[in-house]
């Protein structure tokens, strides 16, 4: 069914007979609009019709409709958990908000997202979030696409009075502050976050005035005063579009419904003070304006009340009317379609040049500056990766010809980098983040794993995520506790992410070609201990897809699987074993999600045999994976029990008889894979 | 609801037999009374009818022709219209000893049909004998049983677990190792391992197969595996019980045969007779007329007990030597039939036996046995009980030798070996000599005999 044209049918708009949208008028009737879905919702959830969550905009309306009213469709806004009457402001239609919450096929994001992950990505509504915070930072990432693409879209950040205790706060104003992006903050200062009272939660009563700590401007506002919230929006919007930079405005207001319904909500607040401030209602206060100050008839305000609830009754029966999703479609779009390798993986040895061997670094080096070179949306973020060239020269280079805003060096802000990276990937442009250690990415998982990895699904594929997140692993050298973590098994637990780790400059080019071209959020992780290794790397193009396991050496008696550095231990002992008469196949997947699952297996019903060698501790890992895998689809292949040969279940510590206690060695790895063959 | 077809009994002691081939088509309505498939038992191949009415359903996992078959196994379904068929139940089948065995094959032999599956082989035990041989780690397949029929009894499992041979026998096979077991009809339960703990791994299943070859090239060149007929197992069953069961004398003497030949040839002579009896209906029926009077040769072993036909219960056995093997069909109250009838009723079952369509019933219940090599020039031979019987007699050749009369002077007679087998845990040997004298004597005057 296509929902664009049939919701075009409806012939909804927030601008309508001809007047501005920032017209008291088109206010109103927008102000209405969100009202009456919201009150139609609450009764519709009380009857048990909404599946999960719902939380309503009631009392707020005027501050989504306020700065709506200045923004296009390719101006991106992000939105929270309360973020009906975003999708409304923006131009949402109420069938397909509706629909959504009733969990038909028909609605805003397929009904994989309910009342806190609603998408529409053709009006720029790029999503709320069931997390707080993230829109903050997924706006500056809007606001760096326009800067990149020069486009002139301004991006929205809607978020409470919750959010600016976060770090994401803190670090997204800042982001937009130094890169002078075009974003707007809107706090709905709504006083409570969830139960808990904004002056409890805050040093200041005020949010507005926190910009002036970051150098931006900062207003709060009457929220309840649409006209007010409009004027002040324009400003700040107009000021964005011609590379002002960012403001923050607070709109002070109250929600006059229950955090969610069904929600008790006298626990925290008293029936008095919700009462006093539905005497503040922003629809009454305008129309009493409009029929004042703008003198226009009371029979016009009352036809739109009678048009918008003709048009949210129409939407609450297309919305019942409209099929459940089928189930079969559940794990669609978890991933972006697989675009067919063109050019392909190994080349013929006629078609290369000249053999040249380069290091895994000089051959990322070369993915990434060829790619950049013909690819303008791909841009590098990262401490260091700028006129530096990178702590590992990952980006060496490259700042002379592309410049800053291509190879952005940031602050020390990794969730606020990476939330800002998805942003951008949402609204069209391709970020590398180079996290130099991978360590450094834990601070920013939750913008990996609940915002990038998710938001193709979310969206059911309208949004694509091409995010690279690339970093060093790795135990060696003394790089202690905080230099050396891998997590790549816990990365390859999350739907939606590619985990790549490397083990040689071949495939490292290879891969990262086609993590430069794919559409999905990349996870590539580079063994420190092996960047200076040189491999035959050809000159000429070529891609490796994802989930394609090398065969590193080919063997009888015994399968290996393992990754990165443990590929090289692994064949620096096979010669020795061949002449004990142990024949050993190395396989190395090269991705861990998607897992060649087929390679190993097939090599096990040759071998009969498995041995895992991995670096990380054993619980729950990489290793555990394949055994599993293996026992399932290969029992019968397999001649002895599967063994896995881990790291050590510590820290990493610093030095270095610690530091090789806990990471396994060439003997080791000899002695496990002897015993396994007299198993 | 699904009818099941299975695998009936077609003599006290079958156990399994070899499924022959369909003789329905899958999807066939079938009455009931339908031939429904043939089934070779211990001696015979049999139709087996239908006993319910329904569309015949053949699982795809069934039987082949040739497959070895448990008594009691579910071979198919008789379903209603619109009814689906019920999966034959391979794993359920296990403690029923209900089983459906993969064709045997090529070089097939007992251990051939190994692995989990191989209840083929495995003997009857009662459930708390299994659960017993469970749980102290003994192989149903690796004991002795004996109890009745070969049954397993408590005491077996004590003993085999006792069974310092056992610590020999591998506990663990790997998965690869049982799958190549199975492939190449390896028992891999005989094989000792040679990894961690005993393991087995494919590597000992792949020397056994190794060994197994290299014992079968040691057949001279161009020698060649003979699979072994369900017949000739039964038969080898047998002869090894009876071996193993009684205490087997034999006794041999010389008859005059002289009127035997001349009786024979009046039969001839004197023309009209449909059918002339020959020298062994006489014989036989001379042979029940002696049991009466000597019982004891026709009694049974009956742990506690002798236990003894009646008059009109005297059935006795007679060896027929086929292409498949020896077959024993028994010719009905012995002593109440003619001599015609009885060599009537002995060319049919001879002929029956030579072209298999003997049924089970014809070779069931002989209370003696008798068998005969004169036809291939031999003289004396010891002939194994037909167990449980107490004795059998064998006849030798009828040949013309001299004899010394008492004046000193030779005469050519007819004369017939006889070697009377006998167990001597049911009678003496003064009592069955003097059977075998009686029987000589008979012999010596045939028409004196016939005429009691």
């Amino acid at each position: 069914m296509n929902l664009e044209t049939e919701s075009t049918s409806t012939a909804f708009s927030p601008v309508d007979d001809g007047a501005l949208p920032s017209a008291p008028i088109a206010l109103y009737r927008t102000m209405q609009i969100i009202r009456q879905t919201e009150e139609e919702l609450a009764r519709c959830h009380q009857r048990g019709l909404i599946f999960g969550a719902c939380h309503t905009y009631v009392g707020q309306e005027a501050i989504s409709t306020g700065v709506c009213a200045h923004l296009t469709n390719q101006d991106p806004i992000f939105s929270t958990h309360r973020g009906h009457g975003h999708a409304l402001a923006k131009g949402m239609p109420p069938r397909e908000l509706m629909a959504e919450l009733f969990g038909r096929a028909t609605g805003c994001s397929r009904g994989r997202g309910g009342s806190m992950h609603i998408f529409s990505p053709e009006i720029g509504m790029m999503g709320t979030s069931g997390i707080v915070g993230p829109c903050i930072l997924q706006a500056c990432g809007g606001g760096y696409s326009s800067k990149l693409m020069k486009s002139g879209c301004v991006a929205v950040a809607f978020f409470g009075d919750g959010a600016v205790n976060n770090g994401a706060f803190h670090e997204g104003l800042n982001m937009a502050a130094i890169w002078k992006l075009p974003v707007l903050f809107v706090c709905e200062n709504n006083q409570f976050a969830t139960e808990v009272p904004f002056a409890y939660s805050s040093g200041i009563p005020d949010v507005g005035r926190r910009a002036a700590n970051y150098g931006l401007q900062g207003f709060e506002v009457d929220g309840n005063d649409v006209i007010a919230v409009s004027e002040i929006a324009r400003e700040a919007i107009a000021r964005a579009r011609s590379g002002g930079g960012a403001t923050l405005i607070e709109c002070k207001t109250y929600r006059t419904r229950a955090h969610a319904e069904g929600m008790g909500d006298f626990t925290y607040r008293t029936r008095e003070q919700v009462e006093q401030w539905k005497q503040r209602c922003p629809l009454a206060s305008l129309r009493l304006r409009m029929r004042t100050e703008f003198d226009i008839d009371e029979a016009i305000i009352d036809a739109i009340d009678t048009e918008v609830t003709a048009i949210v009754s129409e939407a609450r029966q297309f919305s019942e009317a409209s099929p459940l999703p089928d189930a079969s479609s559940a794990s669609e779009h978890v991933y972006s379609q697989v675009r067919t390798v063109v050019r392909h993986v190994e080349l013929p040895q006629a078609q290369i040049v000249a053999r040249r061997e380069i290091s895994f670094t000089q051959a990322t080096h070369e993915a990434l500056a060829e790619e950049m070179a013909i690819n303008p949306r791909i841009f590098v973020m990262g401490e260091g990766i700028g006129v530096r060239g990178g702590n590992f020269m990952t980006t060496a280079g490259l700042y002379q010809l592309y410049g800053a805003e291509r190879l952005c060096d940031t602050p020390i802000s990794e969730r606020g980098f990476v939330g800002l990276a998805g942003g951008a990937a949402m609204t069209g442009t391709r970020p590398v983040v180079d996290f130099m250690f991978a360590d450094f990415i834990l601070d920013s998982v939750g913008e990996i794993v609940n915002q990038i990895a998710k938001m193709q699904y979310m969206s059911s594929g309208r949004l694509k995520m091409p995010v690279l997140l690339r970093g060093c692993i790795g135990i060696g050298h003394s790089a202690a506790t905080h230099h050396s973590g891998s997590y790549y098994a816990m990365y390859a637990q999350v739907p939606g992410l590619r985990v790549v780790v490397p083990s040689n400059a071949y495939d490292a080019k290879g891969l990262m070609k086609h993590a430069l071209r794919c559409d999905d959020p990349v996870m590539f992780l580079e063994h420190r201990e092996i960047l200076t290794m040189k491999r035959h790397v050809p000159k000429e193009d070529y891609e490796i897809e994802f989930g394609r396991a090398a065969i590193a050496r080919e063997g009888r008696d015994v399968t290996v699987v393992a990754l990165a550095r443990m590929v090289h231990l692994t064949l620096s002992v096979c010669e020795a074993l061949e002449r004990e008469g142990i024949s050993v196949e190395v396989i190395d997947p090269r991705t861990i999600s998607p897992l060649d699952t087929e390679t190993i297996l097939q090599s096990v019903a040759k071998t009969g045999r498995l041995l895992i060698v991995d670096e990380p501790p054993a619980p729950c890992g990489f290793a555990a994976e394949i055994a599993a895998q293996v026992m399932d689809a290969g029992f019968n292949d397999l001649d002895a029990p599967i063994r896995r040969l881990t790291g050590v279940f510590t820290p990493t510590p610093y030095s270095p008889p610690l530091e090789a206690a806990v990471v396994p060695n060439a003997d080791q790895i000899a002695d496990a894979i002897r015993l396994l063959v007299k198993e | 609801m699904a009818f099941e077809i299975t695998i009936p009994r077609l003599g006290w002691s079958m156990e399994e037999g070899v499924f022959a081939r369909w003789l329905k088509l899958d999807g066939e309505t079938i009455r009931q009374g339908d031939p429904l498939f043939e089934l070779e038992g211990e001696k015979a191949i049999q139709e087996i009818e239908a006993v319910d009415t329904g569309i015949l359903r053949i699982p795809a996992n069934g039987p082949q022709p040739g497959s070895v078959v448990k008594v009691g196994a579910i071979v198919g379904y008789l379903v209603a219209v619109g009814e689906a068929s019920p999966e034959v139940p391979m794993s359920a089948s296990l403690e029923n000893d209900q089983q459906i065995t993969e064709p045997l094959e090529g070089a097939s032999h007992v251990s051939v049909i190994t692995g989990s599956r191989d209840a083929v082989m495995a003997p009857a035990a009662a459930p708390s004998v299994r659960r017993m041989a469970r749980e102290v780690g003994v192989e149903l397949n690796q004991v002795e049983g004996t109890g009745r029929g070969g049954r397993i009894l408590a005491d077996d499992i004590m003993r085999a677990s006792s069974n310092p041979r056992r610590d020999k026998r591998a506990s663990a096979a790997s998965p690869r190792a049982r799958r190549a077991a199975s492939e190449f009809g390896i028992d891999w339960t005989q094989l000792s391992g040679t990894g961690a703990g005993g393991r087995i791994r494919e590597q000992d299943v792949l020397a056994a197969l190794t060994a197994k070859k290299s014992q079968s090239s040691h057949l001279a060149a161009g020698g060649k595996r003979v699979p072994l007929t369900s017949r000739r197992r039964v038969i080898a069953k047998r002869m090894v019980a009876s071996r193993q069961q009684t205490v087997p004398v034999t006794l041999t003497t010389k008859a005059d045969a002289e009127n035997l030949v001349n009786l024979r040839e009046q039969f001839k002579s004197s023309g009209g007779m449909a059918i002339i009896p020959g020298f062994q209906d006489i014989i036989i029926k001379l042979v029940a007329g002696m049991l009466l009077r000597h019982p004891l040769l026709s009694g049974r072993w009956d742990e506690d007990a002798i236990v003894l036909p009646a008059a009109n219960e005297l059935h006795l056995g007679m060896a027929v030597d086929t292409a498949d093997g020896l077959l024993v069909p028994v010719l009905r109250s012995v002593a109440q039939l003619s001599l015609v009838e009885l060599a009537t009723r002995s060319r049919l079952l001879a002929e029956q036996a030579r072209s298999g369509k003997l049924a089970a019933a014809d070779m069931q219940g002989a209370v003696f046995t008798i068998t005969n090599l004169g036809a291939f020039g031999i003289d004396t031979f010891t002939p194994i009980i037909n167990s449980p019987e107490a004795a059998i007699l064998g006849l030798g050749a009828i040949r013309r030798e001299p004899i010394v009369l008492d004046d000193g002077t030779f005469v050519a007679r007819h004369q017939i070996t006889l070697s009377l087998t006998f167990d001597h845990r049911i009678l003496d040997g003064a009592p069955a000599a003097r059977f075998l004298q009686d029987m000589a004597k008979a012999i010596a005057n045939p028409s004196a005999a016939l005429l009691r």
